[in-house]
């Protein structure tokens, strides 16, 4: 049972990073970005087309293409998405939706429906702790989450652009009032969301492979940490992502494997009635 | 989003404007549909019209849930899985007549619809699109799981016959093209019924809908359900048309192309609107079928654009224009 457990927490500090971004979206302008799976897809793919697949590039090198682009990709999203949040939430949601399916047709339309595999440079060592058997995967994926979620912390609490998003979050027109630039703020949220969903992605490709479908539906688990944290808390939701780790690993060990997706259904409305403004939330009772 | 309550448009001399009456175009509409089989005959194109049609009652409920609450749902494709299959097991195993399978399918689909909308009733919006999200990932793998009910990979196959005189492709087509009217008709008479006011007054105004015990909650609730309804019916005719119903129809990529047929026909709620977006989603995969690969792109495409259009493009001229007018008068 600890080697399933272990596993659940690696793959949830995944979740975690997934989630993140998809919370820094929600906070800065309170829209739902669905696109977020299939753009962080696009990233992973370009890192595959420059490394394993055709051009040899240092790894780095190609990682350091694909944050780039992706970066750009994402600003260029924010600017189309932009107008639409000013007439509603909602619409803009949708929006995402077709962004989505466009970065999932062009990865359909270069690569097709193949799985390909994607490793990274890494040795295959291993060592045994307690009878546990971690790899040096395992310890980088610990390793990075723990430095980019660190990171992120740091900035969104000491630096003035972190303040400034923590402003636009809890009240937009207070924010503009002070003279904040909203835009900059989104810029920055949404930057930030595409540099995790893209760091996501390639740490959890090893591990499902890489194909079209694989980092769309390794977002509902990121969307399910999402509403544990409440959608609006980034601590919430980085344990939302263990749990839905956790939860996932110990539900296809011992029960189904191929019910995962009801699982987390079920995992989701099970969260909503019992903690409706998030795990961490202080008080209960709905927000309207 | 809100849709003005129905006053004449009054020009600036007082006199009414003259125009056309706006029962016309989906009058029209009817007419053409009900005639349509006698002009193009029968056989596949007669099949693709009745195939239409059955979605254009699915892209309804997407419409009708996104007008009337604001929400948007890419999980009717659970609703509608729910419509076919219960029309199909129904049918097939204990040998219920189809007209009595349809109420079935329509209440069962009311009650997943409360299940499902319930958790997410108090919070906003996105909460429920999550939750649909999940929800349609699921069916698949669902309908694979009770393979011994559902026939699995295959699918189960349905007899499109209510009465034995009349061959079974007019049937199908005259079945959906009455579904889809009264689906159209319910929804209209909802729209002017109090419960439909007040639900639409709660949409745009909580705190006054909620001062009449209408609260947010409830109509939310209310919404999802008929909105699940429609769907069903809408299922279950697609089960009729197509006379067998596979897993295959009822993925995420189907949930996702609702919605994108409702935002094309820019959430119309009339048949004409519904009847176009469903003919956007079945008409250029297959005018487009050399190009298989791209229909992704399109449909991302036109459904950014459709949203682009008409929320930023013709509001805009709509200002532009009343700008003009106001300067000549």
């Amino acid at each position: 049972m600890l080697p399933v457990i272990w596993q659940g927490i690696v793959t949830g500090c995944l979740y975690s990073l997934g989630a993140l971004g998809l919370v820094m979206i929600f906070k800065s302008s309170r829209m739902v970005n669905f696109a977020h799976g299939a753009l962080a897809g696009l990233g992973a793919f370009l890192v595959y087309a420059l490394t394993a697949g055709g051009a040899s590039w240092p790894w780095t090198a190609a990682v350091a293409v694909a944050l780039a682009a992706s970066i750009l990709v994402s600003v260029l999203v924010y600017f189309v998405i932009a107008p639409l949040l000013e007439c509603s939430d909602t619409t803009a949601t949708i929006a995402t939706l077709g962004i989505g399916m466009v970065a999932q047709g062009i990865i359909l339309w270069q690569f097709g429906s193949n799985i390909f595999r994607l490793d990274l440079p890494l040795p295959n060592v291993s060592a045994s702790i307690f009878g546990l058997s971690v790899t040096l995967y395992d310890v980088t994926v610990l390793l990075v989450t723990l430095a980019v979620v660190g990171v992120l912390f740091l900035v969104i609490d000491r630096t003035r652009l972190g303040i400034s998003f923590r402003a636009a979050s809890t009240d937009p027109f207070a924010g503009r009032v002070c003279g904040l630039s909203i835009t900059r703020v989104h810029l920055f949220s949404w930057i930030i969301s595409a540099i995790l969903g893209v760091i996501a992605a390639l740490l959890i490709v090893p591990t499902t492979f890489l194909s079209s479908t694989t980092v769309t539906t390794f977002m509902l688990q990121a969307f399910a940490a999402a509403v544990i944290g409440g959608f609006d808390s980034l601590p919430g939701s980085a344990i939302g992502g263990i749990l839905v780790g956790v939860g996932c690993n110990l539900f296809s060990f011992y029960v189904a494997p191929e019910l995962l997706n009801s699982f987390l259904l079920v995992f989701i409305l099970f969260s909503l009635s019992c903690f409706p403004g998030g795990i961490l939330s202080k008080r209960m009772g709905s927000r309207v | 989003m809100s849709e003005p309550l129905a006053t004449p448009a009054v020009t600036a001399q007082g006199r009414p404007a003259i125009r056309l009456d706006e029962r016309l175009v989906p009058l029209g509409t009817v007419l053409v549909l009900a005639l349509l089989p006698a002009w193009i005959g029968g056989g596949f194109w007669l099949y693709s019209v009745s195939l239409l049609l059955a979605h254009s009652i699915s892209i309804l409920s997407v419409s009708f849930l996104f007008r009337f609450s604001g929400e948007v749902s890419i999980g009717h494709n659970f609703f509608v899985a729910v419509g076919a299959y219960t029309v199909a097991i129904l049918q097939g195993l204990l040998g219920v007549p189809f007209l009595a399978d349809m109420v079935v399918a329509i209440i069962l689909s009311v009650l997943m619809g409360l299940l499902f909308a319930w958790p997410s009733r108090g919070l906003s919006g996105i909460y429920l699109s999550v939750v649909t999200l999940a929800l349609s990932l699921c069916v698949p793998e669902l309908l694979l799981h009770w393979s011994d009910i559902t026939g699995g990979f295959e699918g189960l196959f349905l007899d499109s016959q209510i009465v034995s005189w009349l061959d079974s492709e007019t049937q199908q087509y005259y079945l959906a093209l009455t579904a889809l009217c009264v689906a159209v008709f319910a929804i209209h008479r909802f729209r002017h019924s109090r419960i439909g006011l007040a639900i639409l007054t709660a949409r745009d105004h909580p705190h006054a809908a909620a001062s009449f015990g209408m609260t947010t909650g409830s109509a939310r609730l209310a919404v999802f359900a008929v909105s699940a309804a429609i769907a069903g019916l809408g299922g279950s005719v697609l089960g009729f048309t197509t006379s067998m119903v596979s897993p295959n129809s009822f993925t995420f990529w189907n949930a996702v192309t609702l919605l994108v047929g409702s935002v094309v026909s820019l959430y119309s709620t009339r048949i004409h609107g519904a009847v176009f977006g469903a003919a956007f989603i079945t008409l250029v995969p297959q005018i487009l079928s050399n190009y298989g690969q791209l229909i992704l792109i399109i449909y991302g495409l036109s459904l950014l654009g459709a949203i682009l259009l008409s929320s930023i493009a013709m509001p805009a001229i709509a200002r532009h224009i009343s700008r003009r007018k106001k300067r000549y008068v």
